[in-house]
């Protein structure tokens, strides 16, 4: 049995090798024909006004000028939206994950009263769309005199019943083994959560974080009502409010290098995480 | 285990400023060891579970219930115009609010035109699925644009369409004498310009669930069909289809669910239009609460969309309950 699967291994391997370079060649015109339009963006970054009002359909950046491009990164606006969305991704993320993990551990880990109806109230929040409780949270902010602040960016959202679900499962995989030594040593829950829990979960409180910080530098309906003011807007507010006050006619090729602009840093991001982003996409869904 | 050494080492010194609590910490902790164990594990158990139980409760329990009372009311934005109307606002949604009947129409057919997104996924996954060398790089592409933010996309998509001369391929035309083709002034027209962004952009997510989905297939299964003489289709019918069958009704529900809440590309690309033509359940919400300042109207709206929701995430819900979430 082994010797015939290792026969079709075989035999597949040299069939696909033939093909593979048609192959790679096929889908690579179909990976450029579908990115036809952020080729299409960026040129058109580089190339003047007057020449995009003759024509724009062109692949090519010619004539080429870096004009936009010297506008949008001398722009101080874009800078300071760019830095908005950096410290409230980020701090966004790390307190989520504190706030989070704590009481995951507590669900993991400890048998205390009101245990399942506190675990069920936690999972409910799964089924709770955002468009059911963001009014009365903007009411909220309204009256607490919080918008225009980073501070409405960040609170809403850190308690995350997702990542305490999944943060709750992953715990209960760490063998008790480990934590049963140190408390034999006389450390406290504190201190086991710290110095054994934390440390074993790297893996998964990195998929977490890279998910979480993801979906809070995108998010744009709460930023979009909350952040009324441009000092405080995130870069993705931010282009918005460049395309309506640019409109399409006067300024196309500064708007599409604002929007390469606003795209660059998280692809970046993406580029640097890829792996994890990959492999923790179905972790991160809660399929696996 | 260098990492574990220095972690230890900064939970050390973060105990030792605790210590100067001790005066208090002390006594209670005396008190704490005669408690019975599970009590004692409920104490530490609250104050693990704490921080999260407030942020929680002011951010998502309190406001559900908030949400529920402010529908029943009339309700201006500035909060100087509330008056109790009891289901007022219902009724006249349900009955008489043709503009509400159009959104969520037009959502639901936006529900209707994105579910193809899942089995263009399931092609581009069968497409990337081979052991070729240098296949991996195009999983990176087709993925890439759903991690770019909506206004980005937007913006990109309506250039593309915009339905003047002003638009990529409008311009294109133009080199032709043909067109221009009115595609962001016409319903229909501007609906499939939303769908069609909108497949673009998330695509690559079905993919890789799919992809994630296929590499669980065990090849044995494969090796056995073939030497059973199962040709590909069969194999293909027979083996692939059957092991997608989670990765499926799991896309199914999302997707519904998150095109039931679209917003930001109607909101970028079309505003809207033409004629309130795009208009969606989420856009209508925002444009009552915070163009029309009726903010106990629109929450009467997502107490509806709510219930919709919910309903769709029972099923979602039962999934996760096969991972194991009942223990």
């Amino acid at each position: 049995m082994t010797f015939v699967g290792a026969d079709l291994a075989r035999k597949r391997q040299l069939v696909e090798r033939r093909q593979g370079s048609v192959y790679v060649l096929a889908v690579g015109l179909f990976a450029f024909i579908w990115m036809l339009p952020v080729i299409w963006t960026v040129a058109t970054s580089f190339r003047p006004e007057p020449a995009l009002q003759r024509n724009l359909a062109s692949l090519l950046p010619l004539p080429f000028t870096t004009d936009n491009w010297e506008f949008i990164l001398k722009s101080s606006q874009l800078w300071k939206w760019l830095g908005n969305s950096v410290v409230v991704s980020t701090t966004h993320t790390l307190a989520q994950l504190t706030v989070c993990s704590l009481a995951a551990y507590a669900f993991a880990r400890l048998d205390f009263y009101f245990k399942r109806p506190l675990y069920i109230l936690v999972l409910m929040g799964l089924m709770v769309p955002f468009e059911a409780t963001f009014l009365p949270v903007y009411l909220l902010f309204s009256n607490l005199k919080l918008h225009n602040t980073l501070i409405a960016l960040i609170l809403p959202g850190i308690a995350s019943s997702f990542a305490v679900f999944l943060l709750t499962q992953f715990f209960r995989g760490i063998p008790l083994e480990l934590e049963e030594a140190a408390m034999m040593d006389g450390a406290g829950r504190f201190r086991i959560f710290l110095i054994i829990i934390i440390p074993l979960s790297i893996p998964v409180i990195t998929a977490l974080a890279i998910f979480t910080f993801l979906g809070n530098w995108n998010s744009y309906l709460w930023p979009i009502i909350s952040a009324t003011s441009s000092e405080v807007y995130t870069i993705v507010i931010g282009l918005r409010k460049l395309n309506q006050a640019w409109g399409d006619v006067n300024f196309y090729g500064r708007d599409m290098a604002a929007a390469v602009f606003t795209a660059l840093p998280i692809i970046i991001f993406f580029f640097v995480f890829q792996r994890r982003i990959i492999s923790g996409i179905a972790i991160n869904s809660g399929i696996k | 285990m260098m990492t574990a050494f220095s972690v230890e080492r900064m939970v050390n010194s973060l105990f030792g400023l605790l210590e100067a609590f001790n005066p208090i910490a002390e006594p209670y902790r005396r008190f704490h060891e005669k408690l019975p164990p599970k009590m004692q594990q409920t104490v530490t158990a609250f104050m693990f579970i704490l921080p999260f139980g407030v942020l929680y409760a002011i951010f998502t329990i309190l406001p559900i219930f908030q949400t529920f009372y402010i529908s029943l009311h009339k309700w201006e934005i500035m909060g100087t115009n509330i008056r109790y109307i009891g289901l007022k606002n219902f009724e006249r949604l349900l009955t008489r609010d043709t503009q509400f009947h159009q959104a969520f129409e037009q959502t639901i057919l936006f529900v209707a035109l994105t579910i193809p997104i899942i089995f263009v996924g399931l092609f581009f996954a069968l497409m990337l699925n081979r052991p070729i060398k240098g296949i991996g790089i195009f999983r990176t592409i087709f993925y890439l644009p759903n991690i770019i933010a909506v206004t980005v996309i937007g913006l990109i998509w309506s250039r593309v369409f915009a339905s003047s001369g002003r638009g990529l391929i409008n311009a294109f035309l133009e080199n032709f004498d043909a067109g221009p083709i009115p595609f962001l002034d016409q319903g229909d027209l501007a609906t499939l310009v939303v769908a069609f962004t909108t497949l673009w952009w998330t695509v690559g997510f079905s993919m890789l669930i799919f992809l994630a989905g296929l590499q669980d297939i065990s090849q044995a299964l494969y090796d056995a069909a073939e030497v059973d003489g199962a040709n590909r289709r069969q194999q293909f019918r027979h083996i692939t289809i059957p092991g997608l069958r989670r990765p499926f009704a799991f896309l199914c529900i999302l997707q519904v669910i998150a095109s039931f809440q679209i917003f930001g590309q109607v909101d970028v690309m079309t505003g809207g239009g033409p004629a309130g033509n795009t208009r969606t359940i989420v856009y209508n919400i925002f444009e009552t609460s915070f163009l029309y300042f009726q903010v106990g109207y629109g929450t009467a709206m997502a107490v509806i969309m709510f219930a919709v929701l919910l309903v769709i995430s029972l099923f979602q819900l039962a999934l996760f309950r096969d991972q194991g979430v009942g223990s």
